[in-house]
């Protein structure tokens, strides 16, 4: 328990089965003297979907750029199926890349665009004919061969790069914000349909995303990156569950924010003086650092036993989100205190005093002293 | 970027700095030689002197020729606004058929051979009895200057979002009310770039103006055709450095106002 | 809105439809039909049967389409390059690139064909340049060729070819190349099978522009290469200001109009055919 909460930048990525299909090695890269990426390592195994998730500007562009060959790295090596190709140009990697607006020639057809992969490693274009075919069957995009591309939708545009991009049979596939140009209704039909076209072809891939959702829908590991660092490399709920940095907690997912000191260490335990009380958390700290306290919103009741953390505060927000219910309540400006119910009918309404109760295993600490920006 | 990719960019920087030289060489010729001391045109020029802008007051006709094709310019340009600035909403906010074939035939005096057009109006003014050349110019250049403004306008319009004339209408204004006080100054800067391209169109025609003038109505650039066939001396230079100084002068403005990269599209 | 008020609002078109109806519409149909009678008056094609049966006239617009055809491949080969370079600039790069392109258009015809005739004299900037760079011993003739006049008329339609390939260009993904690339596909697959075919409608509309310029141009031509080599636009002005010979001239003009609009109306389904895809 103890370790699981500390956190610990410098931590090697949890070890996959088969690791080291792709590996990014000690990657550095400057723009105009602006290091963005200092020393960037990177793992995965053969059929393993991982996503690149963070904020824009965190560098997971680059990364992608950087794996397909779109961008040169100033230093580090991209070793795929055993092989370095840090030093190859992007059309003898056989990386294959959807693109954000999906990169479509539009001065070609649709089975044109599929076939264009296939025609550059020399395939004639009687020979790419079924495999073209075949590509289009697979995302269910038969019938629309001959037609011109801008005539297709959004999400038809999608498929046919995803099509173009397979046909090829790459090593390795980089999807880079493959659902950000669709609508929300569509964007999930196409999360589900494109994550199981993948796992039955057994092919590795790299999706580079903003959204949470998104990254814990299609993904067996989600990078959460920060500022040109990986902050945490690991399985959705690990990463929701025991997210290693206050920025990792705050990007997937909300939760309830404390800053406090730590009183004692109580075996175990620390002591923790906030502004609403003593708390209680897993973890070992000398007293006096300041801390930061985390805890999920479901994780969180209306009543308890005298074993677990408990605040008493007066709602400020009471809101219906259908299935279930958020209170909030707001003790400081930086604290954030959320519960979340199952349902709606709890007859809590803003403005009511309430206590929140959690146990104390559930309790996220993470030491601000050492200049972490929580 | 692989080695060939990189010679390619290389290859294709150096033959556009040479377009840039390319382009701008006769512009700095000319103003070079205008300064020169030299009746021929040796560069550099063995000294520098005004001697050819003094000699532009003794250019006869020069003034005239000037103050005409002024003239043309400005009242033609104002007339291809007005009927460019109506034709332009028309052919956005109506709901006839044809708009587009419209919209092309508004544009066309563009790719048409300027002498064949000259050609045909000198016929047809003379059929209809329009004897008088300053009428004539005045006519032929609305339709030089309109296609230059109908261009920009169409553009402008195609993209501006007319619920905000609907909104002012809400707001209390007549329709052209309307117009004068919401899509014309959120099109400014169209009006200005068309504008301007329309009265430097009309300033430099030479190809249907000259089969409509008289001996009393030439404009600035038949009068310098005039002058090279008649005396070539560097004062030709120096009249066409004033026109080079006009030009920046108008480009840096318009620049300054709307960007210049505003400037070449529509 | 209205039917009525939007249908209102169409009437807007009148005064600049009738206006150019009447002064430019109806003057070239006049002129057209006027080149298609005879002096009698009645239907008749003498008058073309007798322009290209003379082999000075053939030789005329033989020269004609040669110049424009010259004057549009230099053009298309020096703008080409120039478009894909702003392209990629930036800041004060870009703002060079334009200064010099929009400079230039904005001047006179006039202006440019005087100092391009400046240029090419036998003691003129050229032969100087040339000299002093060893490359010539004596000045060479420039001025009075038709090597001048390409160069020349090429430097003044230059923009006009440049600007559509631009527009095209910039419209573009930028992503395009670099998906070709992921694909597998090398430089040289990139220039000719993506680069290549997506400039085409820029380089379609900015060839029929200079084309169509070319083929009618008059002051450049009598300014860099004199009356000794005419050209269809130059006889078209010599019938009506010095020769009196309206109806050779009106029948020039024809030919002229004929080839300009063939030209306009070729590019433009070949632009549709082209931008069908697209």
């Amino acid at each position: 328990m103890l370790d699981r909460h500390a956190p610990d930048p410098g931590a090697a990525p949890m070890a996959a089965p088969d690791a080291q299909y792709l590996d990014v090695v000690a990657i550095r890269k400057a723009f105009k003297g602006v290091t963005v990426m200092d020393g960037l390592d990177f793992r995965m195994a053969r059929g393993e979907l991982v996503s690149l998730l963070g904020p824009s500007g965190c560098g997971k562009t680059t990364l992608l750029r950087i794996i397909a060959g779109l961008m040169q790295a100033d230093d580090g090596s991209v070793i795929l199926a055993g092989r370095n190709i840090a030093s190859l140009p992007p059309h003898k990697r056989n990386i294959s890349v959807v693109f954000q607006n999906y990169a479509l020639f539009p001065h070609l057809s649709v089975a044109e665009n599929v076939a264009f992969g296939l025609r550059a490693r020399g395939m004639s274009k009687a020979d790419a004919v079924k495999p073209v075919h075949e590509a289009l069957a697979l995302v269910r995009m038969q019938d629309f061969a001959e037609r011109s591309i801008t005539a297709l939708s959004g999400g038809q545009q999608q498929r046919i790069a995803v099509a173009r991009a397979l046909v090829v049979r790459p090593h390795l596939l980089l999807l880079d914000e493959p659902f950000s140009a669709l609508d929300r209704k569509l964007r999930e039909t196409m999360q589900v349909e494109l994550k199981s076209l993948l796992r039955d072809r057994g092919i590795t891939g790299i999706f580079v995303t903003h959204d949470q959702d998104e990254a814990m829908g299609v993904s067996d590991r989600i990078a959460v990156m920060n500022a040109g660092r990986i902050e945490q490399f690991a399985d959705p709920s690990t990463l929701y569950a025991t997210p290693a940095t206050p920025f990792v907690m705050d990007f997937l997912g909300l939760s309830t924010r404390l800053s406090g000191r730590v009183a004692s260490q109580e075996g175990a335990l620390v002591a923790v003086d906030t502004d609403l009380g003593r708390l209680r958390a897993p973890g070992t700290l000398a007293p006096g650092t300041p801390v930061l306290i985390g805890v999920r919103p479901e994780l969180i009741r209306l009543d308890g036993g005298a074993d677990m953390n408990r605040v008493d505060l007066v709602l400020e927000d009471v809101a219906i989100l259908g299935s279930k219910t958020m209170l909030q309540g707001r003790p400081g400006a930086e604290d954030r205190l959320l519960c979340e119910l199952a349902g709606i009918r709890n007859g809590k309404s803003r403005g009511d005093a309430v206590s929140f109760h959690w146990a104390v295993e559930d309790t996220l600490l993470y030491d601000l002293s050492a200049g972490t920006t929580p | 970027m692989t080695g060939t990719d990189r010679f390619f960019r290389a290859l294709c920087w150096v033959m556009a700095l040479g377009v840039v030289v390319f382009l701008l060489l006769p512009l700095v010729i000319t103003v070079l030689v205008s300064f020169s001391s030299s009746q021929v045109y040796t560069l550099p020029p063995p000294e520098w002197s005004f001697r050819w802008y003094e000699a532009l007051t003794r250019r006869a006709g020069l003034m005239d020729a000037l103050m005409l094709s002024l003239n043309l310019a400005l009242l033609s340009t104002a007339a291809s606004l007005i009927l460019g600035t109506a034709a332009a909403i028309g052919v956005a906010r109506g709901q006839f058929r044809g708009r587009a074939a419209l919209a092309t035939f508004a544009v066309s005096p563009l790719m048409m051979p300027g002498l064949v057009l000259g050609v045909a109006m000198l016929q047809f003014f003379r059929e209809i009895g329009l004897r008088d050349a300053y009428w004539s110019l005045l006519l032929a250049h609305v339709v030089i200057t309109l296609p230059f403004v109908m261009r920009t306008l169409l553009a402008a319009m195609g993209s501006f979002d007319f619920a905000l004339v609907d909104a002012a209408r809400t707001l209390g204004m007549s329709y052209p009310r309307a117009v004068l006080r919401v899509l014309i100054p959120n099109l400014a800067p169209a009006y200005l770039t068309g504008g301007l391209f329309a009265f430097l169109a009309s300033m430099d025609n030479y190809p249907i103006s000259i089969f409509l003038t008289d001996a009393f109505n030439r404009t600035l650039p038949i009068r310098m055709l005039q002058y090279m066939e008649e005396s070539p001396d560097p004062s030709i230079a120096a009249i066409s450095t004033g026109l080079i100084l006009l030009a920046t002068v108008a480009l840096a403005v318009a620049a300054r106002t709307v960007g210049l990269n505003r400037l070449i599209q529509g | 809105m209205s039917t009525a008020r939007a249908d209102r609002i169409g009437l807007l078109v009148l005064p600049g439809l009738a206006y150019l109806g009447l002064i430019y519409a109806l003057p070239l149909f006049l002129l057209l039909l006027k080149s298609f009678r005879d002096a009698t008056g009645a239907l008749s094609v003498a008058e073309f049967v007798q322009i290209f049966g003379d082999p000075l006239q053939r030789s005329i617009i033989a020269r004609t389409l040669r110049v424009a055809f010259l004057v549009t491949l230099l053009a298309l080969v020096i703008a080409w390059p120039t478009a894909i370079v702003m392209r990629s600039a930036r800041g004060g790069w870009l703002s060079l690139f334009l200064v010099a392109i929009i400079l230039p258009m904005s001047l006179g015809v006039v202006v440019k064909a005087f100092a391009w005739s400046i240029l090419f004299r036998s003691n003129g900037f050229i032969n100087q340049s040339l000299m002093t760079m060893n490359l010539i011993d004596a000045p060479i003739r420039l001025l009075f060729t038709e090597t001048a006049l390409v160069i020349g008329a090429a430097n003044v339609f230059l923009p006009f070819m440049v600007l559509p390939i631009y527009a095209v260009l910039q419209q573009q993904d930028p992503n395009l190349p670099d998906a070709a690339a992921t694909l597998g596909a090398g430089p040289y697959r990139r220039f000719f099978k993506v680069i290549v075919p997506l400039a085409m409608p820029g380089v379609v509309a900015g060839c029929a522009f200079v084309f169509s310029m070319a083929v009618s141009m008059y002051v450049i031509p009598s300014l860099i290469i004199g009356e000794r080599q005419q050209t269809v636009a130059m006889q078209i002005a010599r019938s009506f200001l010095f020769l009196r010979n309206e109806q050779l001239g009106s029948s020039l003009s024809t030919i002229l109009l004929l080839i300009a609009v063939s030209v306009v109306l070729g590019s433009s389904w070949l632009a549709a055919r082209l931008g069908a895809r697209q």
